[in-house]
């Protein structure tokens, strides 16, 4: 095969440049090779290799923009649930205050119903204390009227005036109760 | 022990299909062979890369997007907006430069874009289009990219001549620079390596360990850097195409 080889001067000479005859082979199926090539890249294999970039940024792009969203989102939902919980608190509060006061006033109107109760057992068991009392003074003037009739017969042998008894007890009652 | 040292065997092209065609010599040469491999090495991934598209990519396509990106991030940053309808142009040429360069690197394997007659083609397209497009958007006004803006008027002439010449010599320097970068490459790359033969015949003993424990690294060395030569002639072929579209879309500087 090296036999055939285009330029005679295998020893001497420049092949690089001595091969002149071959150049139209060698530009020939430069030309048409490099045509296939061309067409084939321009026509088929770069549009393809460039949309499977193209389609792969958009779809990142894409992603991103929509993850963009659901951050705007879930932040979004984060406040208003910082909102709600800021209301519920609110409501919360309001509630209890409400409670606190009805039974705050609950425990005081209980307080003064039983107050006035406690009064009104107080009042009728002074009330009976006094009639006792008054019952108790009336029978003592009867028992000291008789024991004082009794004491002045025996002393004397008559028997007093009913009514001048009366008047003496009731004279020395009247001294001691002032006395009391 | 035949080893073949000669530097400049690699570049040969020899004729593995001899085809004539209108009194033209066609035929498909092992410089044919090596381009289209590399045409359908790039063809065949991205099909296969890009046959079952997922929003999350699996490993070949990911490597073939961000070989993509790549190349639309270049005319993206040279051309803004206006560039987009070049991306396939310049991803056509940025592939097939780097993936011929890189294919060069394996032994004995052919370096399609070591030669004139490849580089030249491609710089030459490049510049024509250029013009056809600068003319067509911009009609006489093509012109100004020989005319920068604020220059005094007695000194325009001596700087539009030298704008002139700056414009052709375009191609010449866009198809010398991969040129002559993959030649000396790979010529240095086969002095360096047929050094090491020669030493181990030349001084028995001594010989065989100079060339492995001196000169073998150092061809280590240059294959990485060839590596790196190969992709980066790539990407300057890819960027000076977008700087000289920028000419054509927006004539004066």
């Amino acid at each position: 095969m090296e036999h055939e080889t285009a330029s005679h001067a295998s020893g001497g000479g420049f092949p690089p440049f001595d091969q002149i005859d071959t150049f139209p082979a060698q530009i020939f199926w430069l030309v048409v090779l490099l045509g296939i090539l061309y067409f084939a890249l321009s026509s088929v294999l770069l549009p393809k290799l460039s949309k499977a970039i193209d389609d792969r940024d958009d779809a990142i792009a894409a992603n991103v923009s929509e993850a963009a969203a659901a951050s705007g989102r879930a932040d979004a939902a984060v406040k208003e649930l910082e909102a709600r919980v800021a209301e519920a608190k609110a409501r919360g509060r309001e509630t209890a205050a409400r409670a606190k006061a009805e039974s705050d006033a609950r425990v005081a109107a209980e307080t003064s119903r039983a107050d006035a109760a406690l009064e009104a057992r107080l009042t009728s068991a002074e009330r009976r204390i006094a009639d006792l009392r008054t019952a108790a003074m009336t029978n003592v003037s009867g028992i000291a009227e008789e024991a004082t009739a009794a004491m002045v017969e025996r002393l004397s042998g008559t028997a007093p005036a009913p009514a001048a008894v009366r008047q003496s007890v009731a004279r020395v009652l009247a001294a001691s109760s002032t006395e009391n | 022990m035949m080893v073949s040292t000669d530097p400049m065997h690699q570049f040969q092209i020899s004729r593995l299909l001899p085809i004539e065609a209108g009194g033209y010599d066609l035929s498909f040469t092992n410089s044919a062979l090596f381009i289209a491999i590399a045409v359908f090495g790039i063809i065949g991934f991205l099909a296969f890369a890009t046959s079952n598209l997922q929003t999350i990519p699996g490993r070949a396509q990911s490597l073939a997007e961000i070989w993509y990106k790549f190349v639309a991030g270049i005319v993206h940053d040279v051309n803004h907006d206006d560039g987009k309808p070049f991306i396939p142009l310049v991803f056509t040429l940025f592939s097939f430069i780097l993936i011929a360069n890189l294919l060069g690197m394996f032994p004995y394997f052919f370096t399609a874009t070591s030669h004139v007659a490849v580089t030249f083609t491609m710089a030459l397209f490049t510049i024509g289009l250029v013009v056809v497009i600068g003319v067509w958007k911009n009609g006489f006004k093509f012109l100004k990219i020989f005319t920068p803006s604020g220059v005094p008027l007695y000194i325009l002439w001596f700087v539009v001549i030298i704008e002139i010449f700056s414009f052709l010599s375009r191609p010449l320097s866009l198809g010398m620079r991969l040129f002559a970068n993959m030649l000396a490459g790979h010529v240095a790359l086969k002095i360096f390596a047929g050094f090491i033969p020669t030493l181990a015949i030349g001084l028995p003993v001594i010989g065989v360990f100079m060339g492995g424990l001196l000169v073998l690294p150092l061809v280590v060395g240059i294959t990485a850097l060839e590596f790196l030569v190969a992709f980066l002639q790539a990407y300057v072929f890819a960027i000076l195409t977008c700087v000289y579209l920028n000419d054509a879309l927006h004539p004066g500087h």
